[in-house]
Formats: C-alpha cells, sequence, structure tokens
C-alpha cells in the first residue's frame, strides 16, 4: 500500500491515517506494471474524468470536469495558490484606490494566447464588458457585478471602477469563469478551438472519448513539465480504478470514498483533500413548518452529524459549520445543539406547538454524488427518533436540480460549492439581494448588513470576525443545518510525481506534475 | 418438407386437467422441483417481512452495530446503517417480487391478448398492435424508465409499470409468432370450417397451444425483472430508498465489497437462488403443462 | 410467393414510416414531460442565479423559445432531409455522432448474439436431450447461477479482476474502431460481448430447450427415428431446423434490445457506442441528440423486424404457405 500524506497543510487535516487504512486493505498488490504500448512519448499523462466537457466556454463552464480542464487552458487575472491565497496571475499587481472604488490591474508583459497574439489591456476590458453584458449570460457576471466600468489605461494597465468596495472581487477574478479571452475570438469559435493563455494547449478531442492537449511552450509561468496531457473519459469510478490498475490511466480525481478506500487496497498511490464543497440539509425557511425558528432548530438538535458522516461515507470527512475554507473556517461546535440533544430537540417542537411530530417534504438527488441517499436515510432514522418525519422524495440528478432552481422544496440534501472567499461562498445565498436567496430560503435584516459590512471592510482580520458573526447566525436561526465536509481523492500510479491537491477541487497544479514512463 | 409439419391434433383437444396434476407434473421432474423448491424458499423469506416475523426491523438504524460481519446475533452482518442485512434481504426479496410480479402480470396479460389478436385476426388489429409494438420496442427501456421516474413520483409503482411497459412488448412477439403457425394448423382451419367462433378457437386451440412458451415467458421474464430493476439502480432509478430492494442492496454493497464482503453475499445468494429457481420453475411448468406430456409418463 | 404480393414493398414501407412516425411523436412528448433542459442540465444549480435576460438569451441560443409545436415540425422536417441535428455539447452533428456510435454498438450486439449463441443453443440442446435427469438439473442450476448475475456487477467484476491480478484492462486505452486497429478493437469489445453474451445465453438456453422439447415430441420426428435416422441426424436436421423459429424471434428481439439496453456494459467498459450518446443525451437534456438518436434506433428496429420476418418465411414452411 503506498498512502502518501499530501505535503500541503489542507491534506494533514484527513482523519483516517495509513493505520486506520492499514486494516481496510484487503485486496492483493499486484506489479501495475504499465503497459508499454499505452504511453506514447515520455512526459505523457493520461488522466480520467468522468464525464465529458460539457462546454469548452470558459464563461459558462459549472460542471466540475469542465471546469478542470478549461483552468488548464485559459488564464485568469488573478488566481489561487495551493493555499487558496490569491495571489498574482495574468494582473501582476492591483492597487485599489483610497475610498476602495476603483483598482488599477497592471497587467503582466509578454503575455501571448495560444494562437500567438499579445494579451493586452483591450482583451480585459473586452473580455470583463461582456462577461458583466447579460445577452452573453456568462455564469460569473454577478460575482464581478460590483465593477461598473472598465477603462484600458495603457495597454498593460486597466482600472475597474466599482460601484462600491468589494473586498471580494479578486478573488472572484480568479475563476475560470472570469477567463480572459482575446478579443478577436468569439464563443463559436472558442467553443472548437479553445485560445488561451494558459500552461497548456488544445490539441483536439473526442466527443465523450478523450480530450488531448499539449504543453505550452509560451506559457508566461514555469511550462509544464508535462509534453502532453490526455483527459480520458472513463464514467464508472470504479472502471477508473481498474484503468488504474493497469496503468493506461496514470492520474484520476476520485470522489466515492469507498471506490478510493478499493483504490488504496490495491496498491494505487491515495491522497484525501478536506475540500471547501459542504454537505448540508438546506432547509427552505419560507416553506410550511420550516418558517417557525423552533422547528428548524428542533431539526439541528435532533441531527448527529458524525454520525451521518460515519454511516454514510465512513467517516472519511469533517463535520463543519456553514464557512469552510481555511482563512474564514466556521466553529463546527458553535451553534445552539454542538451534541445532538433528542430532549431540546422535543422542547423546540414543543416551543413550536408541534410536539406530536412534523413532516417536512425532503428532496435527494441520486446519482449526482455518492453519499446523497445515504445521508438521506440517515438524517431521516434520526429525525424519526425526534419526531420529525423526512419524506423522501428521490429524485434523478436532472429533476432534482429543476425543483432546486426552484426553489420547490421544504428541505433539500445537497452538496454546495465552497469558494475560499466567504462572501463568493454565501453572498449569493443570503443576503436578500442574493440571486440565490430564493433558493436559500432564508434571509435577515441582520445578515444583510453584516454582508455588505463584510463586502466592504478590506481588512483580513476584521472580515473574519464578522465572517464569524454571519456563521453564528447562520447556525443560531438553523438557516441550513450544515453536515460535514468531505475529501477529494487524488489517485495516482507510481510513476506519477509532483501534483498538489487543492481544496477547491481545482487541478491547476497538473502544469508541475511530472510522469516518468 | 410441409407435409411433415403437423400439429398433435388429439392431444390438443384433449381437456385441460386440474392444478393437482399440473402440480404433480412439476414435482415428477427434477429440474421443475429444484425450482419449487429454491422459489418456495425465497418466496417463503419474503413473506417472513411481510408477516413482520423478522428478527429486526429492516428499515431502522443502529450506527453503533455498523458494518460488522455474521455473528450469532446478525446471521449475515450489517450494513453501514448497522441494519441487519437478513432482515433487509428479507424484506428486499418481498419488495422485488411486488415489482417483478405486479410488472409482469400486467406485460403478460396485455402482452399476451395483444399477440393472440394480432397473429389470429391479422389485418387491421394486426397492424395496429404490431405498431405500437414496434414503437415501444424502439424505445430504449432507459429512455421509458427515466420518463416515467421523472415525471411521477418514484414509486414501486411507477417502476412496475415502466418495466411492464418494457417488457409487455415482448410477449405480443412471443405470441404472435406461434399463432401465425398455428392460425395455418388443420385442427384449427377445420375448427373454423365447422363453424366455431373464432373467439372459441383462440380460446380452446390457440391458447393452449402457446400457454406452454407463455409460461416460460412469465418466469423468465420474472427472473429478468428482478435483474432490470437491479439494473435501474446502477443508474440511479431503483427502488426509492430506504425501502430494501435487492438490486439496491446488491448495487450498494459493489463499492462496500472489498471491505464488508458480508454486505453481498446475503442479497447476492439470494438472487441467484431466485433467477436460477424461476428459470428451473418455468421448465418444471412448460413440461407439466405441455399436452404431450400428459399421461406418457 | 402470394404473401410478397398481397404486402407489396410499398405498404411495408409505410408501416415502417408510420412506426417512425410514433416514436417521433412519443419521443418528444417524453423528453418535453421530464423535468429540466439543457439550461439547468449544463449550468446546474448555477441555473438558478441567472437573470431574466440572461435565461432569455440562452432559450433562444437552445432553440428552447420556440413554440412546442414550431420545434416538433422543423426537427422532423430537418430529418427527413437528412439532417439529425447539431450537438452544441459535443461540437458535432448528430449524423457524424451516429455514424461513429451505431456500427460501434451493432458490432457488440453481433458479437454478444454469438457468444449467446453459442452458449445457448448447445447448453439447449444438452438440456433437452436428458430434460429429466438429477444430474442434469443440477448441471443447468450452475451454468443458470453464474447467467443470473447483474450485468452491472459481472461487468465491473470482470474488470477489476483482469486489471489488477494480470494487468490486462485494453478498455482503459482509447478506444479503438475496428477500421483503426482490428485487434485493440476486439480485445476492447471482447469482455462487454462476454457479459452481454452471459446475459442473452440464459434465455436463448431455455428457448431452445423449450423449442426443441415442443418439436421432438412432434410426429414427424418419431416417424425420422422409426425409419432409422440416427439421434444425431434427428437431432440437426428436423429438431434443430424446426426449433429455429422461437431461437430466430428471441435472438432477434435480443438483437433489438441490445441497440439501446447495451448502455451499462457500454458505461461499464466506456465503449462510445449508441446506448451511451442516448444516456448522455437524456442526461445533458439535448433534445435533437435524444430525439434523432431514438429515430435512429427505431429505424434499425423497423430493419431488423423486417429481416426477421422474412427468416421465418425462410425457415416455417407454414408461414411462407399461407
Amino acid at each position: 500500500m503506498t498512502f502518501r500524506p499530501s505535503r500541503k497543510r489542507a491534506g494533514l487535516a484527513i482523519l483516517a491515517g495509513p493505520a486506520a487504512l492499514a486494516l481496510m486493505v484487503t485486496g492483493c498488490s499486484s506489479a501495475n506494471e504499465p503497459d508499454p504500448q499505452s504511453t506514447s512519448g515520455s512526459g505523457t499523462l493520461v488522466a480520467a474524468i468522468t464525464a465529458d466537457p460539457d462546454t469548452l466556454f470558459p464563461w459558462k463552464a459549472t460542471q466540475f470536469q469542465a471546469v478542470n480542464v478549461l483552468e488548464n487552458i485559459y488564464g485568469t487575472l488573478t488566481q489561487f495558490d495551493d493555499e487558496l491565497n490569491v495571489v498574482p496571475g495574468l494582473a501582476e499587481k492591483w492597487e485599489p484606490s483610497e475610498d476602495g472604488t476603483q483598482v488599477t490591474l497592471t497587467l503582466r508583459d509578454g503575455v501571448t494566447f495560444h494562437d500567438g497574439s499579445e494579451f493586452d489591456a483591450d482583451d480585459v476590458k473586452h473580455s470583463l464588458d461582456l462577461i458583466r453584458d447579460e445577452a452573453t449570460a456568462a455564469v460569473a457576471a454577478a460575482s464581478i457585478g460590483s465593477v461598473t466600468d472598465v477603462e484600458v489605461v495603457d495597454p498593460l494597465t486597466v482600472t475597474l471602477t466599482l460601484s462600491a468596495p468589494d473586498a471580494g472581487l479578486m478573488a472572484n477574478l480568479a475563476n475560470v469563469n472570469v477567463a480572459m479571452l482575446s478579443s478577436d475570438d468569439t464563443e463559436e469559435d472558442l467553443n472548437t478551438e479553445p485560445n488561451g493563455t494558459g500552461a497548456f494547449v488544445y490539441v483536439d478531442r473526442t466527443p465523450n472519448q478523450s480530450i488531448k492537449l499539449e504543453a505550452n511552450e509560451d506559457y508566461w509561468g514555469d511550462a509544464a513539465s508535462l509534453s502532453s496531457l490526455e483527459f480520458r473519459i472513463i464514467a464508472d469510478e470504479t472502471s477508473i480504478v481498474s484503468a488504474l490498475q493497469s496503468g493506461d490511466v496514470q492520474f484520476a480525481v476520485l470522489n466515492d470514498p469507498l471506490v478510493a478506500k478499493t483504490a488504496e487496497g490495491s496498491g494505487i498511490s491515495v491522497v484525501g483533500t478536506p475540500q471547501l464543497s459542504y454537505h448540508a440539509l438546506q432547509l427552505n425557511a419560507t416553506k410550511g413548518a420550516l418558517t417557525d425558528v423552533n422547528v428548524r432548530l428542533a431539526m439541528q438538535c435532533a441531527i448527529d452529524r458524525q454520525q451521518v458522516l460515519d454511516t454514510a461515507a465512513l467517516g472519511e470527512g469533517e463535520v463543519t459549520g456553514p464557512i469552510t475554507s481555511p482563512a474564514f473556517k466556521s466553529d463546527p461546535e458553535a451553534r445552539p445543539c454542538p451534541e445532538r440533544d433528542l430532549d431540546k430537540a422535543k422542547e423546540y417542537l414543543a416551543k413550536a406547538g408541534m410536539a406530536d411530530g412534523v413532516t417536512v417534504k425532503t428532496i435527494v438527488s441520486q446519482g449526482s454524488y455518492a453519499t446523497s441517499v445515504n445521508e438521506a436515510q440517515n438524517l431521516q432514522a434520526q429525525l424519526a427518533e425526534a419526531g420529525i418525519t423526512l419524506d423522501l422524495e428521490v429524485l434523478e440528478a436532472g429533476a432534482y436540480v429543476d425543483r432546486w432552481i426552484a426553489a420547490d422544496f421544504e428541505a433539500a440534501v445537497a452538496l454546495n460549492g465552497g469558494r475560499p472567499d466567504p462572501d463568493g461562498m454565501y453572498g449569493r445565498y443570503f443576503p436578500s439581494t442574493g440571486n440565490l436567496n430564493q433558493v436559500a430560503g432564508y434571509n435577515s435584516p441582520e445578515l444583510d448588513a453584516l454582508f455588505a459590512e463584510g463586502k466592504a471592510t478590506m481588512d483580513a482580520d476584521e472580515r473574519k470576525s464578522i465572517y464569524d458573526e454571519i456563521s453564528q447566525h447562520l447556525e443560531d436561526n438553523a438557516a441550513w443545518i450544515w453536515l460535514f465536509t468531505s475529501y477529494t481523492y487524488t489517485a495516482t500510479t507510481d510513476t506519477v510525481d509532483g501534483f498538489t491537491p487543492m481544496a477547491n477541487g481545482s487541478l491547476q497544479n497538473l502544469r508541475s506534475t511530472t510522469v516518468s514512463n | 418438407m410441409s407435409a411433415e409439419v403437423t400439429v398433435d391434433t388429439t392431444a390438443l383437444q384433449a381437456p385441460a386437467k386440474g392444478r393437482g396434476s399440473v402440480l404433480a407434473g412439476i414435482l415428477r421432474s427434477p429440474s421443475g422441483l429444484i425450482g419449487l423448491l429454491l422459489t418456495g424458499a425465497v418466496v417463503t423469506l419474503g413473506l417472513l417481512s411481510v408477516f413482520n416475523l423478522l428478527p429486526f426491523d429492516p428499515i431502522a438504524q443502529r450506527p453503533e452495530v455498523r458494518l460488522q460481519g455474521p455473528s450469532g446475533e446478525h446471521w449475515f452482518g450489517t450494513d453501514q446503517f448497522g441494519r441487519d442485512i437478513l432482515s433487509r434481504t428479507a424484506s428486499g426479496v418481498a419488495n422485488s417480487l411486488l415489482i417483478s410480479v405486479v410488472a409482469v402480470a400486467f406485460a403478460a396479460i396485455i402482452g399476451t391478448a395483444g399477440g393472440l389478436i394480432a397473429g389470429f385476426f391479422r389485418g387491421w388489429s394486426d397492424r395496429s398492435i404490431s405498431g405500437v409494438t414496434n414503437v415501444l420496442f424502439a424505445f430504449p427501456p432507459l429512455l421509458l424508465a427515466l420518463s416515467l421516474a421523472s415525471a411521477f413520483d418514484r414509486t414501486w409503482f411507477t417502476i412496475a409499470v415502466a418495466i411492464a411497459i418494457v417488457y409487455a412488448p415482448i410477449f405480443v412477439r412471443v405470441a404472435r409468432g406461434p399463432v401465425l403457425s398455428l392460425r395455418e394448423a388443420d385442427f384449427v382451419r377445420s375448427a373454423t370450417v365447422v363453424g366455431m367462433r373464432r373467439f372459441a378457437i383462440i380460446w380452446q386451440h390457440i391458447l393452449p397451444n402457446i400457454g406452454a412458451i407463455v409460461i416460460v415467458q412469465i418466469t423468465l421474464s420474472l427472473s429478468w425483472a428482478v435483474l432490470t430493476e437491479a439494473s435501474l439502480s446502477f443508474l440511479g432509478l431503483g427502488t426509492p430508498p430506504p425501502a430494501a430492494s435487492l438490486g439496491a442492496m446488491i448495487f450498494e454493497a459493489r463499492t462496500l465489497v472489498n471491505f464488508a464482503p458480508w454486505t453481498m453475499f446475503a442479497p447476492g445468494a439470494v438472487i441467484i437462488l431466485l433467477v436460477v429457481g424461476l428459470n428451473l420453475l418455468g421448465d418444471g411448468l412448460r413440461d407439466a403443462l405441455d399436452p404431450r406430456n400428459r399421461g406418457t409418463k | 410467393m402470394r404473401t410478397i404480393t398481397r404486402h407489396p414493398i410499398a405498404r411495408k414501407l409505410a408501416e415502417a414510416a408510420l412506426t417512425l412516425l410514433g416514436v417521433a411523436v412519443l419521443v418528444f412528448v417524453m423528453l418535453r414531460a421530464t423535468r429540466g433542459d439543457q439550461i439547468s442540465a449544463t449550468l446546474g444549480i448555477e441555473a438558478a442565479a441567472l437573470t431574466p435576460a440572461q435565461r432569455a438569451a440562452l432559450e433562444a441560443y437552445y432553440g428552447l423559445d420556440q413554440p412546442l409545436v414550431v420545434q416538433f415540425f422543423s426537427w422532423l422536417g430537418n430529418v427527413v432531409t437528412g439532417n439529425l441535428g447539431y450537438s452544441s455539447r459535443s461540437r458535432q452533428s448528430v449524423l457524424e455522432m451516429t455514424a461513429d456510435s451505431l456500427p460501434i454498438t451493432f458490432e457488440l450486439a453481433v458479437l454478444s448474439i454469438i457468444i449467446g449463441l453459442l452458449i445457448g443453443v448447445p447448453l439447449g440442446m444438452l438440456s433437452a436431450s436428458r430434460a429429466n435427469s438429477l444430474r442434469d438439473a443440477f448441471g443447468q442450476t450452475v451454468g443458470l447461477a453464474g447467467l443470473s448475475i447483474p450485468a452491472f456487477l459481472l461487468g465491473s467484476t470482470m474488470l477489476a479482476l483482469s486489471a489488477s491480478m494480470l494487468g490486462y484492462n485494453p478498455n482503459a486505452r482509447g478506444f479503438a474502431s475496428f477500421a483503426e486497429d482490428p485487434w485493440l478493437n476486439l480485445q476492447q469489445m471482447l469482455m462487454p460481448a462476454l457479459v452481454l453474451g452471459f446475459g442473452l445465453a440464459a434465455p436463448i438456453m431455455r428457448t431452445a430447450r423449450s423449442a426443441l422439447l415442443e418439436v421432438r415430441s412432434m410426429d414427424f420426428v418419431r416417424t425420422a427415428r422409426s425409419k432409422g435416422a440416427g439421434p444425431v441426424r434427428v437431432q440437426l436436421k428436423h429438431v434443430l431446423h424446426n426449433a429455429l423459429v422461437p431461437i430466430v424471434t428471441m435472438t432477434g428481439l435480443q438483437f433489438g434490445y441490445l441497440l439501446g439496453g447495451a448502455v451499462v456494459v457500454e458505461q461499464i467498459f466506456s465503449i462510445p457506442g449508441i446506448g451511451r450518446q442516448v444516456l448522455i443525451g437524456i442526461q445533458q437534456k439535448e433534445y435533437a441528440v435524444v430525439q434523432s438518436t431514438v429515430l435512429v434506433i427505431a429505424l434499425s428496429f423497423v430493419i431488423i423486424n423486417l429481416l426477421t420476418d422474412l427468416l421465418y418465411r425462410v425457415i416455417d414452411p407454414r408461414v411462407r404457405a399461407q
């Protein structure tokens, strides 16, 4: 067995250490010689992904696989380092004005797109203007909504004018959905022939089978060590493990903790990385009995989060509060019921006048992520002991999304994406003006004020305490019930080295990865 | 060649025998006997669940005993929620059989009737029934199941209906083929000539002759329906939790099998026993129902 | 011969066209009855954050802003002229996609059926020849046990064992069509065809056994025996020949099923067949892809049915003579 602890801080948080995992090993370890025919040249990495990217246009890419591929092709003004700090990307530096309503970006000199054209301030203006234009239907429009004007000062300087100071803006610019595109390209062009500034150049694609990239020799940073990178689509995670075992695939990210454990037992090196995304029971405080805060609190008190984690994901994860990013992390114990307390749950129910029990209609998706149905089953069993009936509606993934976006549910078992910046993460859910507030189902004047304050505050420590307050408010009112964060698992053969997984699930470090064939 | 092909009309005209002799027929053939025993054993297990005679509640969770191997208390171990696998398997048999039996009953009745009418009357009824059959056949079963699962609340009944719609066309085709041949047989022609009414001919002469093949098809379809329900679980369209079904249990155990192999054993063994049992029982039934076997052994 | 004159080709074609029209209407209605559209399928929960203007722009982009009737007839009109639509996700026309995926599934289906027949027919003959021996019943039980494992379980177990114990996993290499690399292609087809073939062998065996018993007890076989024909000759010439109708029916049915029904195996073994094309189309709510692909599958069905009907006439003189 070759369990390698991640070298990064994030990786050390893994609970199931090598000793615990060793007990699970039942498979035999085979030699796993890579098939010489499978890898053509030296420095070729084949990475398995479970689905074909549904778009190659970065402004509309929300699917994990699409983001994973595109962040290797496209560049952004800022980017995240391995600890998710915002660091310079295509913008070498940035300077906010005194009152915080203007930001002046200095662009990196000598950057070219893959087609050879120069990257300059016109491309930045072109990109940001189009993203903000509703007709483009770019998913990041709202995240840079504070930008009211983009002005080209000179070819390497751009000034952004903001409606109000926005502490989360620079983090939002690191998202591949705000990728910088050449002003010569159209969406139609880029859908067939991606043209970015990233470390890898798009070569070709066989739909539903593979996407091939090669190293960008002119990349502004350190050029990739791999000469080529192929994303191969293998839909079933169990089949991916088999592909790693035979050496035909050398790299994959697994999500199902059970599959990851199986892989671990068979000689593949597996590294678990805690994720920003979080598992939660979303409550819709505008529907049914849940409008009463006491019912929501009763549910919070009736749930042992560790038990959900243990049964649904075999303990592979960590109990969490609302904010998951390391710099702003919520204290998971800071809530009315840090431990399960059935008596208190019944008290709350009695206070709500529902001592006889209450029924909550809950939607669950089946098939979109591995643990959803298991979580729902355990939540149902736990809540039943407090007299709360979780009426489960198990839906096919597409139907679930449709119900979710229409806020057509009382409660939803959900796995939601997290972001490094807490404003980017919850600024769209809980302020009454947030574009997902209808789905979040909860808002309050206090929260509105706190979110506005958090956005306007630049000082890191002050921000931290504001978001602690937000987190506390959300838990005290049981807006939702935050359960746990899980891991993703980077599975590699022993020929692969130098990849650092990140808590946001990014595969940007494929550019520093090496493979010895 | 055609002169050689005749149907033993005397046997066909023999009066149907009672239920008891069918059972006796099954018991006479070893495969039928084994099939009856296997199916009976599995059905008994399912009945235990129906009559609440299980050692544990198949749904209640006891996380403190989760993922335990077989023991005196839990003969076949517990799953990741601490549910007793034996009890869950029994309840899964009941649920899977309920879905399969309802689905196949619908499919067999509608499909066989359609096949008889289409094959015997030909003409426009054949064209319209075959038309509908072809339309349904042409549908990927997955799309049917998905549409139904998405358009209605997913319950055991909608799953049964989805499976029934997938299987009904098979019965149409299986029945129609032989009827095409039979309607040209001498004994059917002579019955027509002597002025027998056509539905009476179907009832007395055609149906008994395709009975065997339909019954074989029913037992086969039952076992396929159990497996189809399992495949639907693979695609995330199976029986909604927390109810147990054999397919869903096997699907869940698939990823657990490396460190908790007992989670696979009971549902896996039972689904194999059930499928094999139903197949063998189908053989036995076929032999017992076959007019030509009556009284010859 | 009269049959053919009574059923002119024109009439068969009209029938086929009606079937296809039925399929077209049904698939169109079913897709619209399922929840969600390509916008929510592509953007996922981010679709909730769209402003009305953004949503309108996307609806226009995906052609969802047209009335349903217009969507239906413009699609059907295009299909009639050979334009099956376009997948905005794959950046390919559905015709191109299908030209790649249909032959792959076709090949898989043929191989599976060959394997199914190779296992099923001999087993059926064996069991019919000694239908009532206890030893044979046990043999059947064991054989059936192997055939009663769900395909997803058999498939992934086979793949896992082959990869971990032998390091052999041709399906993890990029898929090669038969034209590109016949040897690799056959290796990649082997395991999925075995899994499907095992599944097919059981019904083929039951049907063969049942049909053989039926035919064997008929007078002409007894006559042939009494005339002194040896058991092997009787078995092969008279019995098997006459048992072909139900076997052909069964096989034809299974072949049709495999076109759309091999999807689980295609998924596990990463075979880019037509079943996966439909599945991905459904998941992504790419209406044009699903509608046209289902129509293509339906067309294949119609053709296979015609061939099965023709085969009846060749095999069974009673049908021919009517």
